[in-house]
């Protein structure tokens, strides 16, 4: 995330009092009034920013300090509540926090951006909302309740800390996206930067390295897409979708085969191996057309060579209790990875409407999508045996920002040839 | 024809498909029947007859400027649809039923106009109120994914025999279409949405003795419900064997049609049954599917035939412009079986009078013009003209009044 006005930085061990996260919400709770206070004040201090912007082109130093301190402040209490850092936040929004955020307030403000401010941030809340979670529609008791990824790693985290002592790694990577997406967009909505919102999902070098894992994604695009096939991807994906669930139908008893076999030898068979992981190739190849995260109509039978691939190793010896419990194991990895589908359907309708415009696919976008993507074909790979690997949930780390999507994501461990 | 067994093959196709179209012709209606001269002014009221005559004209105009643009859009459609085949990362077979895909994409965005226009000029007349421009796209964008689902099918096909059979693809794939086409046809009752079983003890009673007195068995009637984008009064029957039904639509019991018109309705959809309309249309079908697909097939060898995906915007384009040539013959059959599924339905109720006046008030309700224009009525009437129809009541009595007092 070098060289944009809002910087997450990551300064945290993993390790969890369990004592603390059992009681994290209560011990939360004076921060949640501070936090109402301040944002009550803030409300009233951005809509005198604003004024003071439009008018001037420039933003207030007073409110601005005052909001750059509140943003920090929130992220602080953000992370605190995600399990995203340990120690309890101070109440002025100090810097030096293990989950903090550098901001570059901007001294001059284009007025025709600032005076639309809050209209333009609002696909970038809308998008906050999936990745946070929270919001709620209808007022019959029937409505829907979003419930946004950081949500969900909150809960599962909470489990994983008082059993581990320790936040899982991916589960805190993915907090800390989640923290530092809202940073951006409230930077935008308070006037602190220009710069709008980017969903590009990848943390700086010191959210730690990506572990490396059997099932690795792969993407070789160059962001094009033709507007025609844009305009009828959810149509054209028509067939796919029959095909997909026909191919599943005989994937599920496929699985239930190598279950047995993977019990009683100990390795899943090779050639069963083989065709649930061209299953899962094909569902990504699928996703990633249909969500906008690649250009061309995909083949039917997942074979490798689409801009956006997995590539998965040869099968290995698992251990017979984790295949034995693999239903049960992978239940967090189930949940998550509902969250993150939402996340990935959110990118997807948001680059629809970007492609069709510009005929290219934003690059935050797009690579939010395929981090969504690769979460879900290590979790279907985990559900049907082909890795006993646990999924990784965590967005890549990334230094420099410059690099390209592909060398972000781990290598594979053992390529096929 | 350049072998022997080829003309032999030619000849035996031919004579198979006089022989179908020898048995198919015949209906019930007496050959000796003359229709009496009527002059309309009699029959409806001028005023309502200016208004029909003034909303079908626009709207036959509007129909032939978007079969026009159909075939416009789909010729530049072949001729450079191809390079859109740069946009798959599938085989063959993948990337033809992608750009039969996009064909009907196209089409859809061309038809859009047409369609707007069709149904602005609907609810002018107050045929079509309840219905919004935009739920209008939105139901019209949302049929799109059932044409996507039957085009791909459709080229999974015709590719695959394409692999295996080459240039003679259509040899195989002409009996699946029909096979297809029966398949549809028996389901079809299944696919009908938002109906319910029809509860009028009246009408199922006269339904029930409709269908004997035609010597059929009983055919479950059911509604469905239009009323809530339409106000056309309708019915039509689906379905074989043991798939049979009949469908009228809820307009049609609103009120505005007395029971003997509503008992006329049934007569006329229970003789499509007895007289077996729908193994009739699988058997005009067939016929013309053979040469359909032999001529697709043909037009598409330039681009490597159909086993090439490159091929695909020349068939949708071949296939289209087949479909419409043919289809003042489908209409000529269409006004066939309905003039004789009418001349059953007179024979069964013995009611002419109430067929002049369901007539007379699908005239008024549908908007229909009576006496449409020559050229419209070969183009696009799968039905016989309201006058025409009325004119059938017409004889039919005179023929009963002759045969009861000789």
């Amino acid at each position: 995330m070098n060289g944009r006005p809002v910087r997450l930085v990551v300064d945290d061990d993993l390790r969890r009092s369990r004592l603390t996260v059992f009681f994290r919400f209560f011990l939360a709770i004076p921060h949640f009034v501070w936090l109402g206070l301040w944002t009550f004040a803030v409300f009233f201090t951005a809509i005198a920013q604003w004024f003071v912007t439009v008018v001037r082109a420039r933003p207030a130093d007073p409110l601005q300090s005052f909001h750059v301190a509140y943003i920090r402040y929130a992220t602080h209490v953000g992370a605190y509540m995600a399990l995203a850092a340990n120690p309890f936040p101070g109440f002025l929004g100090e810097p030096g926090y293990p989950i903090d955020v550098e901001l570059d307030a901007a001294e001059r403000q284009p007025r025709l951006t600032a005076g639309f401010r809050f209209l333009l941030a609002l696909p970038a809340l809308f998008f906050l909302t999936l990745v946070n979670g929270g919001g709620s529609a209808g007022s019959t008791g029937g409505g829907v309740v979003i419930s946004g990824v950081v949500l969900i790693v909150a809960f599962l985290g909470w489990f994983a800390c008082l059993v581990r002592g320790e936040m899982p790694h991916g589960l805190r990577n993915v907090a800390a996206y989640g923290l530092r997406y809202t940073a951006e967009t409230f930077a935008y909505l308070l006037l602190l930067t220009p710069t709008y919102p980017t969903s590009e999902p990848t943390l700086p070098a010191s959210a730690g390295p990506t572990p490396q894992h059997p099932i690795a994604l792969f993407v070789d695009d160059d962001r094009r897409r033709s507007r025609l096939t844009t305009f009828f991807r959810l149509f054209l994906t028509v067939p796919h979708m029959v095909w997909l669930l026909l191919w599943g139908i005989v994937v599920v008893f496929v699985v239930i085969g190598q279950w047995f076999f993977a019990l009683a030898t100990g390795r899943p068979a090779v050639p069963l191996h083989r065709f649930v992981a061209a299953y899962i190739r094909y569902q990504t190849h699928v996703g990633a057309f249909l969500f906008m995260v690649a250009n061309p109509f995909p083949g039917f039978t997942g074979r490798p060579g689409y801009p956006v691939d997995v590539h998965v190793t040869p099968p290995v010896r698992q251990s017979r209790w984790v295949t034995f419990f693999r239903f049960v194991l992978g239940l967090p990895a189930f949940i998550l990875n509902g969250a993150l589908n939402t996340f990935l359907i959110a990118s997807g309708i948001g680059g629809w409407f970007a492609a069709l415009a510009i005929g290219r696919m934003p690059e935050g976008l797009r690579n939010a999508g395929a981090h969504a993507l690769r979460y879900n074909a290590q979790v279907s790979a985990y559900a049907t045996l082909v890795t006993a690997h646990y999924p990784f949930s965590g967005p890549p780390t990334l230094e420099p920002v410059q690099a390209a999507w592909a060398e972000l994501l781990p290598a594979p461990v053992d390529a096929p040839a | 024809m350049r072998r022997p067994e080829h003309l032999l093959a030619a000849l035996v196709l031919i004579a198979g498909a006089a022989l179908g179209a020898w048995a198919l012709w015949p209906t019930r209606v007496p050959d000796d029947l003359r229709l009496p001269a009527l002059d309309e002014r009699e029959v409806f009221d001028p005023e309502q007859l200016r208004e029909a005559q003034h909303f079908e004209t626009f709207l036959h105009w509007n129909a032939l400027a978007s079969m026009i643009a159909v075939l416009v859009v789909l010729g530049l459609y072949a001729w450079r649809g191809h390079r859109l085949a740069r946009e798959s990362a599938a085989g063959r077979i993948g990337t033809g039923m992608l750009l039969g895909m996009l064909g009907l994409g196209i089409l859809w965005i061309t038809q859009i106009p047409f369609g707007l226009t069709e149904l602005w000029w609907a609810r002018r007349y107050g045929v079509a109120d309840d219905v919004g421009y935009i739920e209008w796209l939105l139901a019209y964008w949302f049929s799109l994914a059932g044409e996507f689902g039957f085009i791909c099918l459709a080229l999974v096909i015709v590719m695959g025999f394409a692999q295996v059979l080459r240039g003679r693809w259509w040899v195989a794939g002409a009996p699946t279409f029909v096979a297809l086409y029966v398949l549809f046809s028996f389901t079809y009752p299944w696919l009908v949405p938002a109906d319910r079983p029809l509860r009028d003890p009246a009408l199922l009673s006269a339904a029930r003795a409709y269908a004997h007195e035609q010597g059929t068995e009983p055919i479950p009637v059911r509604v469905e419900e239009v009323s809530s984008y339409t106000d056309s009064p309708n019915a039509f029957a689906a379905g074989m064997d043991s798939s049979r039904k009949v469908f009228i639509w809820d307009t049609l019991l609103d009120g505005r049609f007395a029971d003997d018109e509503v008992r006329m309705v049934l007569a006329h959809e229970i003789a499509h049954h007895s007289r077996e309309h729908i193994w009739k249309g699988v058997g005009w079908y067939a016929i013309f599917a053979v040469p359909g697909t032999f001529l697709i097939a043909l037009a598409t060898r330039r681009r490597g035939s159909l086993r090439e995906a490159q091929a695909v915007p020349v068939a949708l384009f071949a296939f289209v412009a087949l479909s419409m040539a043919a289809q003042p013959l489908f209409n000529v059959l269409g006004r066939r079986m309905e003039s004789e599924a009418d001349w059953v339905a007179l024979e069964t109720t013995e009611d002419p009078d109430g067929a002049r006046h369901l007539f007379v008030h699908f005239t008024e309700f549908a908007l229909a013009d009576p006496s449409p224009p020559a050229w419209a009525s070969v183009l696009f009437d799968t039905h016989p003209t309201m006058l025409d129809r009325i004119r059938m009541a017409e004889a039919w009595r005179a023929r009963s009044e002759s045969r009861s007092h000789p």
